[in-house]
């Protein structure tokens, strides 16, 4: 074998590695745990309620990684989830609206609030961080407007049983919707023109508009399915809790943004992608979950998600010869 | 011989037995006893000497800063002051805030310059965060005073005037002793707490000695700690985890009752729900809503309407010179099953806790 020949092999390897770290490290974790934990951790129970409980913050990485693809944040998918939320609370158990009919204008608001961050960001060319930090600013106060700042119960218990009260192999449809929006985003991602298009217009505007792709329709598009997977979030997180208000999904931004950037050095490393967006929520989920079931404080899990995120993306980048990122 | 060994053991046991029993029983008795002043609907007890309140607050005007405008349950404790407010004559008016420091220092610069007599920081405001405000409207003339903040046991600012403290040590107590009564005095309980939140230490406090005390067999099996901001997204896998870990825990406690709202979705996914208790405090409308659907058990409330009168009367004697009541003249009151629906379907803030306070505080303050 050339020596040229043996430096491709070891760049091979080293991008395999890359690829699967973050599975490998993740499947340590839970042998690690099981061993910690023999009588609780390696339960399937467990594990069902740690993949219905996360499917909401799943959801919202995949709305994150819609727009980063093309070169957008979208910084108001804590606020949209918690609009498209309270909205089916409001509608639903205050103005007795039927819950399709409520579950329909949630995601409608999603569609309204991704063409309104459209029209700034795409026509008037302001930046996508700026717009969507005012945005989430001003969604919060409009619900806590119409909420009247307090916690609504009494959701349609319909909407609780399609989300954690049925079960397929025990686990809880919740985690079956995420499931499901990680197949349609990655097969739009990898087997369509327009996930190409959303990869050109992403690594370079100019030269995708050259190569005659309508870059501003892309960004449209994707910034109005942000806000509608961000919606759907919302519904979840609704059916899940069974319940809304208009604060607490706003504290899922932070994490959904850490598991985006973990998940991109994962599966498809250098690129934002559905699996390793998975992959990186559920990873860090099962960090939580074992470290709570140790009785360990909850102060520690912010370390774990904080360092863990700042550990895998230098592994990825140091793997890769500290060549310059494709993000961020 | 073998017999005689037997019945020898026999005894030798109950004798170390038998005070445990006793103790327990002891324990039981106490805690139903206590316990029984929480669960009737609540009588006015005069919090001091009567007094003409119409001539006391007569032109003058207060300024209630909440610790958030966005908070419902302050809100509706001014919006109800502000109502008491007009049957004596006195103005109360809300300093609006989103719970920002700078905002608080904004609302004692405008009574100062607008002539307020009296500033009450309600319920989350430290008076330690705003001390050289609280010198300033000191020096200006005005009289500064909180209200359901400390707990009866913390000494409280020296700059404030005077101080309503609501007993948090009190609740703690309820809680412990319902869960003595309602788990047979063999409670497993997971206790979930928020320490940054000053009246938490008290409360726990309570619930701990209360529980040792009247509870030798109860136990906390966990503890969780977790920091108000982040209640939205770890209450519900910390809950999850602690019944995972640990399935004989058969109480949950959310000392705040705004915490069950990720506790009942946690105990919905391990199919628990119906069969762990839910025992927690401050009546917030939402949780009455959950007791009457039968995920949570109880829920130690107060009256808004009736903070707002007790803390107008409070700060009245203070402004005219007459002994301030030690805390503030609140009851608690137990909702649970048998008497949620009390509080209205949906659950209301004010209701289902009588009315004696309305007719009480009107005579003492020689209004009829």
């Amino acid at each position: 074998m050339t020596t040229q020949a043996r430096a491709h092999a070891a760049a091979r390897r080293m991008r395999l590695f890359e690829r699967y770290a973050l599975l490998v490290v993740w499947a340590l974790l839970i042998i690690g745990f099981s061993l910690a934990l023999p009588n609780s951790f390696p339960r399937w129970g467990n594990f069902s309620i740690l993949f219905a409980s996360y499917a909401p913050a799943a959801l919202l990485a995949l709305a994150i990684i819609i727009p980063l693809t093309s070169g957008d944040y979208d910084l108001s998918v804590g606020a949209v989830m918690t609009l498209s939320s309270c909205l089916i609370a409001v509608l639903n158990a205050w103005a007795g609206l039927p819950i399709l009919l409520c579950l329909l204008l949630a995601v409608l608001a999603g569609v309204v609030v991704g063409l309104f961050h459209a029209f700034f960001i795409v026509y008037v060319r302001i930046p996508s961080l700026v717009v969507t930090l005012g945005s989430t600013s001003l969604i919060s106060g409009v619900v806590q407007w119409f909420t009247k700042s307090s916690t609504i119960g009494g959701i349609d218990n319909a909407l609780i049983m399609s989300v954690v009260g049925g079960r397929l192999f025990g686990v809880p449809y919740a985690f079956y919707y995420a499931f499901a929006a990680v197949v349609i985003l990655w097969y739009v991602f990898d087997y369509t023109p327009l996930g190409r298009r959303l990869l050109f217009v992403g690594r370079g505007r100019e030269v995708a508009r050259l190569n005659g792709i309508a870059v501003e329709r892309v960004r449209v598009g994707a910034l109005v399915a942000s806000s509608v997977v961000a919606s759907c979030a919302g519904i979840l997180y609704a059916g899940v809790l069974g319940s809304a208000d208009p604060y607490s999904g706003l504290n899922y931004l932070l994490p959904a943004f850490a598991a985006a950037f973990l998940g991109s050095t994962t599966i498809m490393p250098g690129r934002f992608n559905p699996w390793g967006a998975m992959v990186a929520v559920y990873f860090l989920g099962t960090g939580i979950t074992g470290l709570t079931m140790l009785g360990i404080p909850l102060w520690v899990t912010n370390v774990f998600n904080g360092g863990a995120l700042i550990l895998a993306v230098t592994i990825s980048q140091l793997t890769r010869g500290r060549e310059a990122p494709d993000i961020g | 011989m073998t017999k005689l060994r037997t019945t020898t053991l026999i005894a030798a046991a109950a004798m170390i037995v038998a005070p445990t029993l006793s103790l327990a029983q002891d324990g039981m008795a106490r805690a139903k006893e206590r316990l029984s002043a929480y669960t009737s609907k609540p009588e006015f007890v005069a919090p001091g000497e009567p007094f003409d309140i119409k001539q006391c607050a007569a032109g003058k005007k207060m300024l209630s800063i909440p610790n958030n405008s966005a908070n419902p349950f302050l809100k509706g404790i001014i919006d109800r002051m502000k109502t008491v407010g007009d049957k004596i004559g006195l103005e109360v008016v809300e300093w609006e805030n989103q719970g920002q420091p700078s905002q608080w220092v904004q609302g004692f610069d405008y009574a100062v310059r607008d002539g307020f007599d009296v500033i009450d920081l309600i319920s989350g405001i430290s008076p330690d965060t705003v001390e050289p405000q609280i010198k300033a409207a000191n020096e200006a003339g005005i009289k500064v005073m909180t209200s359901h903040f400390y707990d009866p046991s913390f000494e409280p600012n020296p700059l404030l005037s005077s101080s309503l403290p609501i007993g948090f040590n009190e609740i703690g107590r309820i809680l412990a002793n319902w869960i003595t009564v309602n788990t047979d005095g063999k409670g497993r309980v997971a206790l979930i707490v928020s320490r940054e939140v000053p009246p938490t230490i008290p409360l726990v406090d309570g619930f701990t000695e209360e529980l040792a005390e009247n509870c030798p067999d109860c136990e906390i099996a966990q503890e969780i700690n977790v920091g108000v901001a982040e209640w939205g997204t770890k209450i519900q896998p910390s809950v999850q985890s602690a019944l995972q870990a640990d399935p004989d825990i058969d109480v949950v406690v959310p000392i705040y009752d705004s915490m069950s709202q990720f506790v009942v979705p946690a105990l919905r996914l391990t199919g628990k729900l119906g069969q762990v208790k839910v025992a927690t405090f401050n009546g917030t409308p939402f949780v009455l809503d959950f007791i009457q659907q039968g995920a949570v058990s109880m829920d130690i409330g107060e009256s808004l309407d009736w903070i707002a009168y007790a803390t107008v009367d409070g700060h009245m004697r203070d402004l005219c010179g007459l002994p301030v009541p030690d805390k503030l003249n609140v009851p608690f009151y137990i909702f649970d099953e048998s008497n949620a629906t009390d509080a209205g379907t949906p659950a209301e803030f004010d209701t289902g806790y009588g009315d004696a306070y309305v007719s009480g505080f009107a005579k003492l303050w020689g209004l009829e």
